[in-house]
């Protein structure tokens, strides 16, 4: 594992149970596709680093909730450090996309006082046969809630990197402006460690831990 | 229809935080798990500037000691023992108070460390403030968070001293003093179990060993932690990274060897982090119930919540027990057999699968190379499994601490596992108590794969480094004892931590539908 990275991310992968979130992480973590998987028990860790820009790299750290209600109140919990979030439904199953509204509403509650960016995830876009959600409407629900909507095939491999990285570099250029900080007692957002040549000028700012060294 | 099964559970289980009911609890529960990283808001407040104060202090060392060996910033949490605890076991307090007399160099076996940070862990895992063990550590004249750095600060400059003269040597293997202090908490077993390999180990190092002082340090770190295991092996896992980041430079290689960054690369960091969440929770919520108790009903259920603690004491561990290394098959046959006990939908595929590889590494650096090389299907395998036969004393080292954190981290994640599916799992088939002797053989069977497993890499490494002056490969050898009896130490800990979980099971198991 590179341990030069210029931030890490919390990223949260929420939707009903079914839609193939762990399917879409074990895809982007470790390339893998597993036709048969058990559900998720609570919550699951990944990590994986993106390359944002040649020598940019940002560490993802992507918490898998479980889908089930019956763990909801453990998943809840992660709400509250994340930065960013995939919030999946399956296109094949219209209930998961009506559900899309209470999982943005029950985020809401729960990760006060802080945000999270929000990508909208059509899942399973290969079975394009069964589908039961038009890309149409699924664009306006995401546009409604200022998300980005992209669809996705962890089978297929369609989309995987590109819906990691979208996110990770609207969080980055967040982070950029100022409009996310780092902040005590807040996991969304960490400063990496980068040995001082790769440093440009704003990093050297931001992380200022490294000077106990 | 998920909700109609949701309301069911909130109404004969007192988990679901839905529940009318449960609303006093969870508005406790709500600060734990909003602040801070998982630790509540005000504790991570008053703790943190002498905390930082204090890792400022410390010199960077590769290897983590105990939890216990850190002494932190404050009285807060050796405090907070819940009333259950408090009340039932007056015998936690003395237990903790114990060690100092004896010191961690009398501790037997690994069993009997298994005792001691049994106690260690359950006094930080409260969140209650509790006059009575207040007062008694008040009365025990414990001097001020200060004066403790003040004397870290005096040890980190030895230690750093040390560490800039043999700066080559000090990366990955660990500084004397930190072996040192290692022994002493591993205890005999380490030395008597493994003397073949131990004989390797240089004169130089016997004498530091000797010559450190076994109690006392290390027992105020033990009086004072008020850190949780995530965090020590955070700030540990934080420095390697700040560490590791200005070696990069140099040496890319290096940095594979620490321990901690292994750890979290395998998640184990998470899983702890997650544990100890559902753990805090759980235990929040047995304080909540118990104090709406009263009477017989509050002694009927203290009578039993202490029948689960003892499960939780690991009593039975003899420590001549040792037994040789078993066949391959038994740690995965018993371990599945364990898990399976559980009745949680629990799988230890990716435990028994990690301990597998190991074995498979260790097998192929021992048999003819060709025979073998089918079966390695690991990465750090793969880029250097062609010369076999050349596989340095640093490759064996290096997988060694990989094999332990990666064994480690799946342990860990299989006790968060369990937890969260005994809170939230459905009907019980099994009792508390049953569950909880289950748990607490298979920490006391992880354990010993743990120890065995370095026993084989510390064979692998000697055998690899006949010819090596014994000031490089001792310090390796010892390096893979210390993580192997750091990696079982977690284990313990961990499973300490599901203690509460059981309770609230046991619980909840006892009473239909609870005060209403």
């Amino acid at each position: 594992m590179e341990a030069i990275w210029l931030y890490q991310f919390r990223l949260i992968v929420i939707g009903d149970s079914t839609v193939g979130k762990s399917c879409l992480i074990r895809r982007f973590t470790e390339g893998r596709f597993a036709h048969v998987s058990d559900p998720t028990v609570g919550v699951d860790f990944f990590s994986r680093l993106v390359e944002i820009e040649p020598g940019k790299r940002i560490k993802l750290q992507i918490w898998d909730t479980a889908g089930q209600e019956r763990f909801r109140s453990i998943t809840r919990a992660y709400y509250r450090n994340s930065v960013g979030g995939l919030l999946l439904f399956d296109i094949t199953n219209r209930r998961s996309f009506q559900n899309v509204h209470e999982w943005l509403e029950e985020t809401k509650v729960h990760v006060q006082p802080y945000q999270i960016v929000f990508v909208l995830v059509g899942h399973k876009c290969d079975l394009d046969t069964q589908r039961q959600v038009t890309r149409h409407e699924a664009e306006k629900l995401a546009a409604a809630y200022g998300m980005k909507y992209i669809e996705t095939s962890a089978r297929d491999a369609i989309n995987v990197e590109k819906a990691f990285t979208d996110l990770t570099r609207d969080i980055y250029e967040l982070v950029k402006r100022g409009d996310i900080m780092i902040q005590e007692g807040w996991e969304g957002v960490k400063s990496g460690f980068v040995p001082n040549v790769v440093h440009s000028s704003e990093e050297v700012v931001k992380s200022e831990r490294r000077c106990l060294c | 229809m998920w909700a109609t099964a949701f309301r069911l559970r909130g109404n004969d289980l007192v988990m679901s935080d839905k529940d009318d009911i449960e609303t006093p609890v969870k508005t406790e529960v709500a600060p734990v798990l909003e602040g801070g990283d998982y630790e509540p808001a005000e504790k991570s407040e008053s703790v943190n500037p002498s905390a930082k104060l204090q890792s400022k202090s410390e010199p960077v060392v590769s290897t983590r000691k105990r939890p216990e060996s850190k002494p932190p910033s404050g009285i807060e949490t050796s405090e907070v023992l819940p009333p259950v605890q408090l009340s039932q076991t007056p015998g936690n307090e003395s237990a903790s108070k114990d060690v100092p007399q004896s010191g961690w160099g009398y501790w037997g076996s690994w069993g009997k460390s298994l005792l001691s940070s049994a106690s260690a862990t359950v006094a930080t895992v409260g969140q209650g403030i509790s006059n009575v063990i207040e007062k008694a550590e008040t009365s025990l004249g414990i001097p001020s968070p200060s004066e403790i750095s003040t004397e870290v600060q005096y040890a980190a400059g030895e230690i750093n001293a040390k560490e800039n003269e043999n700066s080559p040597m000090a990366g990955p293997f660990g500084v004397f003093s930190t072996i040192s202090t290692a022994i002493q908490s591993t205890g005999k077993s380490v030395i008597s179990g493994s003397l073949d390999a131990l004989e390797f180990i240089g004169k130089k190092t016997m004498d530091v060993i000797a010559e450190g002082d076994p109690g006392f340090k290390r027992t105020k770190g033990l009086m004072y932690r008020n850190s949780t295991l995530s965090q020590v092996l955070r700030e540990a896992k934080e420095k390697e990274e700040l560490q590791s980041a200005s070696e990069v430079a140099m040496e890319t290689d290096k940095k594979t060897h620490y321990y901690g960054l292994l750890f979290d690369e395998f998640q184990g960091l998470s899983h702890l982090e997650a544990l100890e969440m559902l753990s805090r929770e759980s235990e929040i919520k047995v304080k909540s119930i118990l104090n709406s108790l009263s009477g017989e009903e509050l002694e009927t259920l203290k009578l039993e919540l202490e029948q689960l603690k003892e499960a939780f004491s690991l009593a039975e561990f003899c420590e001549e027990e040792e037994e040789e290394n078993k066949g391959d098959e038994d740690f995965t046959k018993e371990l599945t057999e364990l898990v399976s006990q559980l009745h949680v939908s629990s799988k230890s595929e990716k435990l028994a699968s990690a301990r597998n590889t190991a074995y498979e590494w260790i097998k192929t650096f021992q048999v003819t190379p060709l025979e073998e090389k089918e079966e390695c299907e690991k990465q750090l395998e793969e880029e250097r499994n062609e010369p076999v036969n050349k596989v340095s004393i640093e490759d064996i080292h290096a997988f060694a601490i990989r094999s332990l954190a990666q064994m480690t981290a799946c342990s860990i994640e299989l006790f968060h596992k369990a937890a969260a599916l005994i809170l939230h799992g459905g009907k019980q088939q099994v009792t508390a108590i049953e569950r909880s002797t289950t748990l607490s053989q298979m920490t006391i069977v992880l354990c010993k794969e743990l120890s065995a497993l370095s026993k084989e890499f510390t064979t692998c490494l000697t055998t690899a480094g006949v010819n090596e002056k014994a000031d490089v490969l001792n310090p390796l050898i010892t390096a893979v004892f210390l993580e192997a009896s750091n990696s079982a130490s977690y284990i313990q800990d961990a499973f300490q931590l599901l203690l509460p979980v059981l309770e609230i099971s046991l619980i909840e198991n006892k009473t239909e539908s609870p005060e209403a």
